[in-house]
């Protein structure tokens, strides 16, 4: 691990963590060790949210840095096909809602936490959800809504994804949600931040 | 007793809220809007287009609840609001969304790193005369706007002579808000930490200009009190360092100039605003009334400030939404004794949400009334 990227990340020096990337990548470090100091980074700034250090500004910067940063990282590794992924998650606000902004945060932190997400984008009918989940095998969907009227479609959605047999975990966050909005609709779990959307998934794939 | 009568009665009930004094029952407000429009039975399209008939249905269904007073009143086309607010697209139910589905706000980045330059060499209005026709039909505005200032002066007399007293009509904000719908939520954050001189510099070129409007307008309308909108500027959701130099020294001047011109702040506070409650004791005790939405910890807000700031509202949309009506009982009664009969106007927490349960909302008006009586 590269302590000075890790520090340049969770302090949110954007110039820095980028310089550092393309020097350590210029010297001939291995891009997945590289990647994993920027992920720790994420790591670090996540338990400053937690600890009430970092607000959703912070978060939003941090993974405007992680993008800019890891970018030269991703034609590396695709090349030499070496990213391995923690697990597929289907991703996107439901119908009726066309806000992304939590949803954006969410899919940047779960993406710099090593998961595939399918982002579906806004007013995503629940059938579009079964769809994702067939074509990519994803274990994991995650439904955001800002509106009160997301509720309904979560729980349509949710009915959709169980009547169709398809064995995944659902969870559920945005503004209004709730434990007993979360338990309206039918989820497996909810969250009120970025956070907890990562905790939940790196518990739910072990 | 007259209207009249009873309207003097209800505001001099609300007056004493504002200097928390005690009262013999505590006010009840009403705030639609979208609510207004299914509970009237009007789709939400008609609600949209119609100013004169959004006003009717808003009066309708003030008196049906049977409350003496209403938190803001909107008098104009709603979409014009929220265009004007957050500089953004709106999908108008009845253009681009079907009749009866509720309107949003398109995030969606429309400003440019290079219009905070404009800002700061040319003006706010000048820039958003170059902006609003990227967002909304400039016929569209024209018109919207036309309306509202030729019925400005009609809203809150209208609701006086059937008793109901207005808190608020118009609203102020600062530029951080009308910035962060325009660049939109993402790419405004970022440009925070990477030019705060450039959006500070066009900040402060604004402000005289979005305070003279504000003023203007929230005079015309006649309430005696105007909200100050505070939504993306949340404690919860902006750092502290952010927020102590974009966001509360505009509040303060925008609080500072409607006192000045005697209309009362309602500090309209979406979100999370715990973190920073304490900075509210800066502002003239007595004066203000705060309305959050159900997020921020109302019980730090009477620990810090009860006895300086009145609070109208905060039973949550989503209990009014997902909740029942004995949930409703449960969470007001509870909020009627923490404030123990002074400084609480009782009112939704933001606008009641268009899907709220009608018996959820007549639920919440039945125990104001019967936990909010007789204290004194």
């Amino acid at each position: 691990m590269n302590e000075e990227l890790i520090v340049a990340f969770s302090d949110l020096e954007e110039e820095k963590a980028v310089r550092l990337v393309k020097e350590r990548l210029e010297a001939g470090d291995d891009p997945m060790v590289i990647l994993a100091s920027c992920q720790e980074g994420m790591m670090q700034v996540g338990k400053r949210f937690e600890a009430c250090e970092y607000f959703i500004s912070d978060l939003m910067m941090a993974g405007e840095i992680f993008k800019m940063a890891t970018a030269p990282l991703e034609a590396h590794m695709a090349a030499s096909g070496s990213r391995e992924k923690r697990g597929k998650i289907v991703f996107g606000t439901v119908k009726g809602d066309i806000h992304n902004i939590g949803k954006d945060i969410v899919v940047g932190l779960l993406k710099a936490g090593g998961f595939e997400v399918f982002d579906l984008g806004i007013d995503v009918p629940p059938d579009r959800f079964v769809q994702a989940v067939q074509e990519t095998g994803a274990k994991i969907v995650g439904l955001s809504g800002l509106l009160t009227v997301a509720y309904d479609s979560m729980k349509e959605t949710v009915a959709v994804l169980n009547a169709t047999g398809v064995k995944v975990k659902v969870m559920i966050g945005g503004g209004p949600v709730t434990a007993a909005v979360k338990e309206y609709v039918g989820a497996d779990a909810f969250g009120t931040n970025a956070q907890v959307a990562l905790r939940v998934a790196n518990e739910w794939v072990g | 007793m007259s209207s009249e009568a009873l309207y003097q009665e209800r505001h001099e009930r609300i007056q004493k809220t504002i200097r928390l004094e005690p009262v013999g029952r505590i006010p009840i407000a009403y705030l639609g809007p979208a609510f207004t429009a299914r509970y009237t039975g009007m789709p939400l399209a008609e609600y949209c287009e119609d100013a004169e008939a959004a006003l009717a249905a808003t009066l309708a269904a003030t008196k049906r609840l049977d409350v003496g007073a209403i938190n803001s009143l909107v008098v104009g086309r709603m979409p014009l609001i929220l265009i004007t607010s957050w500089l953004s697209h709106v999908k108008i139910p009845g253009q681009e969304l079907p009749s009866d589905e509720i309107w949003q706000v398109e995030e969606k980045e429309v400003m440019t790193v290079e219009d905070y330059d404009f800002i700061t060499e040319n003006g706010w209005q000048p820039f958003l005369d170059k902006h609003f026709p990227k967002v909304a039909d400039p016929a569209y505005l024209q018109e919207s706007i036309a309306w509202v200032m030729a019925n400005a002066g009609r809203g809150v007399p209208l609701f006086r002579e059937n008793g109901i007293v207005t808190i608020s009509s118009g609203a102020l904000t600062i530029p951080f808000e009308h910035m962060c719908g325009g660049r939109s939520m993402t790419s405004f954050f970022v440009d925070l930490y990477r030019m705060p001189d450039r959006v500070q510099a066009a900040m402060d070129r604004a402000m005289p200009e979005i305070l003279a409007a504000g003023i203007a307008l929230a005079k015309a309308l006649g309430a005696g009190g105007a909200w100050v909108g505070g939504w993306r500027a949340a404690s919860g959701l902006v750092a502290p360092k952010l927020w102590n130099r974009f966001v509360w020294p505009y509040y303060l001047q925008i609080i500072d100039a409607l006192l000045t011109e005697d209309i009362t702040p309602v500090l309209h506070f979406d979100q999370d605003w715990t973190r920073d409650l304490v900075r509210l004791q800066e502002l003239p005790a007595k004066k203000c009334i705060l309305n959050p939405d159900g997020m921020t910890d109302i019980r730090k807000f009477k620990e810090l400030l009860g006895d300086r700031i009145a609070m109208l509202g905060d039973v949550p949309a989503s209990l009014l939404s997902a909740g029942t009506p004995d949930d409703v009982v449960a969470y007001v009664r509870d909020l009627v004794n923490l404030f123990g009969g002074r400084g609480l106007i009782l009112c939704s927490g933001c606008g009641i949400p268009v899907n709220a349960k009608p018996e959820n909302v007549e639920a919440m008006v039945a125990a104001g009334k019967e936990f909010g009586k007789a204290r004194v």
